[in-house]
């Protein structure tokens, strides 16, 4: 599902991926692992198209980065759900219309938008916040609302990026396990975390990123 | 699809809402900036009004030899009617000339010389409209090479005076004219660019959403729209006003008015709105790359 072929991704800072091959299959969850600076938020923008590499290929699904077009990087996208550490909320819409984004995106219409959306919001146990604006909520809330977001397209996989790295451990904890519980329903997750010692026996695959290195 | 255009048109609203101050500083510098180009249409259109007016009252006296009979005058008109930009020519008969004399000298022209001396003539009249300069001497160089063509009489002084000015006048309105859209262009394209440069979460959150650009394009472009049309009407009341004030201002002096037009609306409204629309495509690309 997820490809990377030799990829090399190199920023003028000297930052970036070397040489980079690894495959992700669908329904996996797998932790990015490494320290800070290492090229963990690189590798996840390679997956979603936001940086090219400069040699090597990266495969997301039936979307090549040699061969796509600018055009095509949207349809992509709606096939990747993503959640950050700032979790990148639109402060002046409530937590519904922040959920309901992704949907009007893909072009559906209202009355098969407000299902969705309520049941995300009630699967994730957020449906009493849904009238809520994100400031009105708690870190550890609009992370969830983030990854409500990122899961109501109903994607073949979730990039979360340190999605635990402004909150308390257990808020820390709480998401990771909704992560857990979304990847059970058969949906591949990727997250990146410096935070090693939160994920270590969670039995999940580890892909360790070394000063741009995959070593593991 | 139906949906999707709704709810795109629905979000340019509420975006224009959810930033009503700065909509409202938006509406009005594109309300100011359009009003120097009301009040220059307005100055403009009321100017040409007057030029035109100025050449209603331009006219040439072509005087026949006394010899030639009316019918061989009226060839000599028709060929005259002919020439560029002569708007009429009429025959004044031998005839009509004895009447005229009678009327403003008060005698019969025959009952003093027993005959009538008095040479068939005809009257041109030129054209009003036309923003180009209105030459006359090559007109008037034309009749008088004309056979049987003793003299020809005009008000050349006047002509040629109100023609200068009406060019340079022309020359100075269609400057401003450029340098005020030039200004209200770069104005409504930085306010425009303020205002999106203010949404940039929101472009980069719906891109990483998977948002088209099209998609993302559409409100802003819709609040363009509004706040086009709504700075267009802002900038008619103001030249209303300056055509209201300024016919009380004249009242004073002459009698003269100034004739508001409600083609100043449309041309108002259609530049905003094409400006607004450009200003907003263009702003937008910057962050959609």
């Amino acid at each position: 599902m997820i490809k990377f072929e030799d990829v090399t991704c190199r920023f003028v800072s000297g930052s970036g991926i070397e040489e980079a091959s690894f495959e992700v299959g669908p329904g996996e969850f797998v932790c990015i692992i490494g320290p800070t600076g290492a090229g963990k938020t690189t590798l996840l923008r390679l997956i979603y198209m936001d940086i090219f590499p400069e040699k090597g290929k990266v495969k997301v699904a039936e979307f090549s980065s040699v061969k796509i077009k600018r055009r095509r990087i949207p349809y992509l996208r709606r096939k990747v759900g993503m959640v950050f550490q700032e979790f990148e909320l639109l402060e002046d819409r409530s937590v519904y219309e922040n959920v309901a984004i992704p949907l009007h995106v893909i072009g559906l219409n209202i009355k098969e938008i407000r299902p969705r959306v309520t049941n995300v919001l009630e699967e994730l146990g957020i449906s009493d916040k849904s009238h809520h604006l994100p400031s009105e909520l708690s870190g550890g809330e609009q992370q969830i609302v983030s990854l409500a977001r990122a899961i109501v397209k109903e994607p073949i996989v979730v990039l979360a990026d340190e999605p635990t790295g402004n909150l308390d451990p257990a808020a820390s904890l709480k998401i990771i396990k909704l992560l857990e519980q979304i990847n059970s329903d058969g949906t591949a997750v990727l997250m990146a975390t410096h935070n090693y010692s939160f994920v270590k026996d969670r039995g999940h695959r580890f892909i360790e990123i070394v000063e741009g290195r995959v070593t593991a | 699809m139906i949906d999707k255009i709704l709810y795109l048109i629905a979000e340019g609203f509420r975006s224009l809402w959810r930033a009503r101050l700065t909509a409202v500083a938006s509406i009005t510098a594109i309300g100011v900036s359009m009003s120097f180009v009301g009040f220059g249409v307005v100055i403009g259109q009321n100017f040409s009004d007057l030029i035109e007016f100025a050449r209603s009252q331009y006219r040439f006296e072509v005087f026949f030899s006394p010899l030639m009979s009316d019918s061989e005058a009226e060839l000599i008109v028709k060929n005259i009617r002919k020439i560029e930009r002569v708007k009429s020519a009429r025959l004044i008969t031998k005839l009509e000339a004895s009447e005229i004399f009678e009327s403003e000298f008060g005698e019969n022209i025959y009952d003093l010389l027993q005959e009538n001396p008095l040479p068939a003539s005809c009257v041109v009249k030129l054209e009003e409209e036309g923003e180009e300069r209105l030459r006359v001497e090559p007109i008037i160089r034309r009749i008088r090479s004309m056979q049987d063509v003793t003299d020809v009489r005009y008000q050349g002084r006047i002509i040629s005076l109100v023609e200068r000015y009406y060019q340079g006048f022309f020359s100075l309105v269609t400057a401003l004219a450029v340098v005020v859209l030039l200004g209200t262009v770069l104005l409504i394209s930085n306010t425009i660019r303020l205002t999106i440069y203010s949404r940039r979460d929101l472009i980069r959150i719906l891109k990483l959403v998977g948002a088209t650009n099209r998609f993302i394009r559409f409100p802003f472009l819709v609040e363009g729209v509004i706040e086009g049309i709504l700075g267009a009407l802002l900038a008619c009341v103001v030249t209303y006003g300056f055509v209201r004030g300024g016919n009380y201002f004249l009242s004073l002096f002459i009698s003269y008015r100034l004739i508001w037009d409600m083609k100043v609306v449309a041309i108002l409204v259609v530049v905003v709105v094409f400006f607004a629309i450009a200003g907003s495509m263009r702003s937008v690309r910057k962050f959609l790359v």
